[in-house]
């Protein structure tokens, strides 16, 4: 029987129409997983589903009763949905954080019975966080805190579970953590679970369907097999994937690997230029210490990936180089000149760099959004001059913003806002590029696309590039050398085949993992083995 | 949206050593508002216990006329016509500079206690010391000692805005209580003018008021301006800011110098007058635009005709006549709720 159902759903903002016509059914006890490129309208058929959204027409149906002609409570009763980058208030213990959980079942001011609490401990328990449940919830890592969220959700005792990409900016290990999490509740409490993820391969990892979706309709629905294959990955994303099939060296579902449309993966050896020379550096934020006694050497004119586990201290140390934040100690030399000596406008023209978590003002558009990357090279008098507006076209149309040009920031979807900050950061025309995790928030074409414009500002114009890199694989891909963090220190470097190996793998995430060959570039892939 | 972005249409100008960008809308709404500015002062300059025309004032400016509308013209009416000009200019700049370092739409120089700092000593001096003629020595003064703390208080490894707002809250209510105490333990006669500098105004604006403000605000204006760019990029957020190479402490530090001396400025002679420095930056985004030198430069003359509004107002058009720190919310608030309202429904 169907537990949830839509019946010709459609959802749009505005005129905008986002989920056009669905209707779909989802079976008690099952794993589904809807994924598609950005703003196919996923997370919004998800929000619609737990009844956050009101449809424009058509209905939900769950256990064949409409969702909006029931009470709130009834729906909290029978649903909870984790949203994406939910914000927890200062201080919160874990299992104050999931006491609220039980907020529909209790009654207007009461305190909490013994069967919240009860049922507050199976929900620490279940998300194996009983050790940690004193723990204040903004000092846990990002695996450990999107736990305590899951069980915040588990202690509403909801038979169907809604999770929005629940592994949002979670390291390779995390990932797993979670994902085993909503497998176990799904096999042993049976649980049903409806998931958007972004990443292809954890869906077929974990999913017993999965719904692809692309400008608000299905393009594919069945079992892992049937969706990820090159043709339904090729209509969905329009880039063409490489899919691996499970044998000896893959125990569960299918692993793909989009194409990249530049020849990426022949490592360059020789460094062009000194690059960055760090020693004994000390990095931190106040009285933390991240790292201590650092000393690396990045080279110039190469692609260089940093990798590590969630916290081990790489974008720190990209942040640091970058003169973004103070160090404690030690030295860093850019092309033999230490960073510090050289004045913010100067070392503005070195360098360049894509962060995380930057502000929008209010009507600001994409155009002027790139145009302020030009800053370092104006002055008084010279404040748009024909070099500027050249690159900026320049940087409009390789990062296809040409038409968007003119959107205030604001209203842009998360991938096109990364592309118009990567924008920003070309724009500045530097020789030395930083980008901290450039592809967060992309799918994978949009990822593919950015990272090929990556590999021809250093093929074709000799850049330097230093990234922060996610995705294992695509560092594999597309770097000349990787540095590997963990805890703060360097755990290996070097060419990708010396360091993206199943012994690193365990050092650094403490995963197991087999190694295949890109078929597209002959470089490592690596497959963790789930422990499923 | 759409129409604001026709409008907003840019010009180019380009010569080997110079290229700037001009927002014609902008520079449209400048020139309209200086030409309102200016038939609202010749204007304001005609009413009064002695009736003249337009014409008679306008001559009269230029020297020529009898001596008694010489006297009432160049001598009475001018400098507090000008004063108010020029004290509205001060003070929405001030406010648009403070906006834009805190990245916080609620900020403005009153709010942050440089207003209550200088009443203090205000107060103080003319309670306690009962001098007039040092007066606004006195308030600048207070003003700048007050903006000095503020800084010093809510500086660690920097100045966070936002630890400076709060700071500055905590200070305001601190010299407003020392404000009340003073005026709470002397007499009813000695506290009288205190009480009415207290609401603001710009009764016996003479000359040498209109020079000295004049000065800062010239001054300050180019420098205000020049800030304008680096702003937009801090409005990107601290690391983006630094990354495109702005000195991001020692802008700042240049944004809150020029934004309290003009804040400290006009307190100075124009008691703390509320309203104008938190809203009319606010009108002229509304009306305007973006932040840029241009809607700074901009909100100066709409900052210069509300007040100059309110205190025509509270002089000639009201049944007593009021100082113009009560009325400046009375004709500004209105006029913002309906620009607020118009800009909602737009969205």
């Amino acid at each position: 029987m169907s537990y949830l159902a839509t019946d010709n759903l459609a959802i749009a903002y505005d005129n905008h129409v986002v989920v056009d016509g669905m209707s779909l059914q989802i079976t008690e006890g099952t794993i589904t997983t809807i994924i598609g490129p950005n703003g196919c309208g996923k997370s919004t058929l998800l929000r619609a589903l737990a009844r956050i959204l009101a449809p424009k027409q058509g209905t939900v149906l769950l256990q064949g009763q409409d969702i909006h002609a029931m009470s709130t409570t009834a729906v909290a009763r029978n649903m909870g949905l984790l949203s994406q980058q939910a914000e927890s208030p200062d201080r919160i213990t874990v299992s104050e954080l999931v006491a609220r959980g039980r907020y529909p079942h209790q009654k207007f001011l009461q305190p909490l019975t013994k069967k919240d609490l009860d049922a507050v401990d199976k929900a620490l328990d279940l998300a194996d966080m009983t050790s940690l449940r004193d723990a204040a919830v903004d000092e846990l890592s990002g695996g450990q805190r999107q736990r305590a969220w899951i069980a915040m959700l588990l202690a509403q005792e909801t038979p169907l579970m809604m999770l929005d990409e629940p592994t949002t900016y979670l390291d390779v290990a995390h990932e797993i953590e979670v994902m085993q999490l909503v497998r176990r509740l799904n096999r042993e409490e049976g649980r049903t679970i409806v998931m958007v993820l972004h990443d292809i391969n954890q869906a077929a990892s974990v999913s017993d369907r999965i719904i692809a979706m692309r400008d608000g309709r299905i393009v594919a629905d069945g079992s892992p097999d049937d969706v990820v294959t090159i043709e339904v990955l090729s209509t969905l994303y329009g880039v063409h994937c490489d899919v691996y099939q499970h044998d000896h060296h893959m125990p569960r579902g299918r692993f793909c690997m989009p194409r990249s449309n530049s020849n990426c993966g022949a490592c360059l050896f020789a460094p062009s230029r000194p690059g960055f020379a760090v020693s004994e550096l000390q990095t931190g934020y106040g009285k933390r210490v991240i790292s201590q006694d650092l000393s690396l050497t990045i080279p110039g004119g190469l692609v260089t990936a940093i990798i590590g586990p969630n916290a081990c201290g790489k974008s720190t140390l990209l942040k640091t180089i970058g003169r973004l934040q103070k160090r404690a100690a030690g030295q860093i030399l850019l092309d033999n000149t230490e960073v510090s000596k050289e004045s913010h406008r100067k070392l503005a023209r070195k360098l360049a760099m894509l962060g995380q978590g930057a502000l929008i003002p209010d009507r600001l558009t994409v155009e002027d959004l790139v145009t302020a990357g030009r800053y370092p090279r104006q002055s008084v008098w010279q404040r748009c001059s024909l070099e500027d507006e050249r690159m900026v076209e320049w940087a409009l149309e390789k990062c296809r913003l040409l038409e968007l040009r003119d959107i205030p920031v604001e209203s842009l979807s998360g991938g096109q806002r990364q592309r118009a900050w990567f924008a920003m950061s070309i724009v500045q025309d530097t020789p030395t590029l930083l980008l901290d995790e450039p592809t967060t928030f992309l799918d994978i074409s949009a990822q593919i696309d950015l990272l090929d414009i990556v590999w021809q500002l250093n093929r074709d114009h000799g850049k330097t590039i230093v990234m922060v890199l996610h995705d294992l694989n695509l560092a594999a891909r597309y770097a000349d050398y990787i540095i590997a963090m963990k805890d703060g220190r360097i755990a290996a470097q070097g060419l990708p085949t010396e360091v993206i190996v199943p012994e690193v793998m365990q050092a650094v995430y403490g995963i197991e993992s087999s190694i295949l060959t890109d078929q597209a570039t002959g470089m490592p892939l690596m497959i963790p083995l789930r422990g499923m | 949206m759409t129409s604001f972005r026709q409008l907003s249409e840019t010009r180019t100008f380009r010569t080997s050593w110079f290229s700037h960008r001009i927002n014609l809308k902008v520079m449209m709404l400048i020139a309209l508002a200086i030409a309102i500015l200016i038939l609202l002062m010749l204007w304001a300059i005609t009413l009064g216990a002695v009736d003249l025309s337009i014409r008679e004032v306008w001559n009269a400016t230029w020297g020529d006329g009898d001596r008694k509308t010489l006297l009432v013209v160049r001598t009475l009416r001018w400098p507090r016509i000008a004063t108010a000009v020029v004290i509205g200019m001060a003070l929405a700049i001030s406010g648009m500079l403070f906006q834009s370092i805190a990245r916080n739409p609620l900020v403005s120089p009153d709010i942050i206690g440089i207003n209550s700092g200088a009443t203090v000593v205000a107060v103080a001096w003319l309670v306690i010391v009962r001098n007039t003629s040092q007066l606004p020595l006195a308030a600048f003064l207070g003003a700048i000692l007050t903006a000095a703390i503020i800084y010093l208080l809510s500086w660690r490894n920097g100045a966070s805005p936002d630890r400076m707002i709060l700071v500055g809250i905590g200070v305001a209510s601190m010299t407003q209580a020392v404000t009340a105490l003073i005026l709470v333990r002397f007499p009813l006669e000695q506290i009288r003018p205190a009480v009415v500098w207290t609401m603001g105004s710009i009764y016996g604006s003479t000359w040498r008021d209109v020079v000295i403000t004049s000065l800062v605000v010239l001054v300050s204006l180019p420098f205000a301006i020049l800030l304008m760019q680096p702003l937009r990029a801090m409005s990107l957020g601290d690391n983006v800011t630094r990354s495109l190479g702005i000195p991001l402490e020692m802008t700042r530090l240049g944004v809150i110098l020029i934004g309290c001396a003009l804040a400290a400025v006009s307190v100075a002679f124009a008691g703390p007058i509320g309203f104008v420095a938190l809203m009319v930056p606010h009108m002229a985004r509304m009306i305007a635009g973006p932040q840029s030198g241009g809607v700074l430069v901009f909100s100066g003359i709409l900052g210069g005709i509300i007040l100059l509004l309110s205190d025509t107002l509270a002089l000639h058009f009201l049944p007593v006549v009021l100082p113009v720190g009560v009325v400046t919310g009375a004709i500004g608030a209105p006029y913002f709720l309906f620009l607020l309202y118009r800009s909602n429904s737009r969205m």
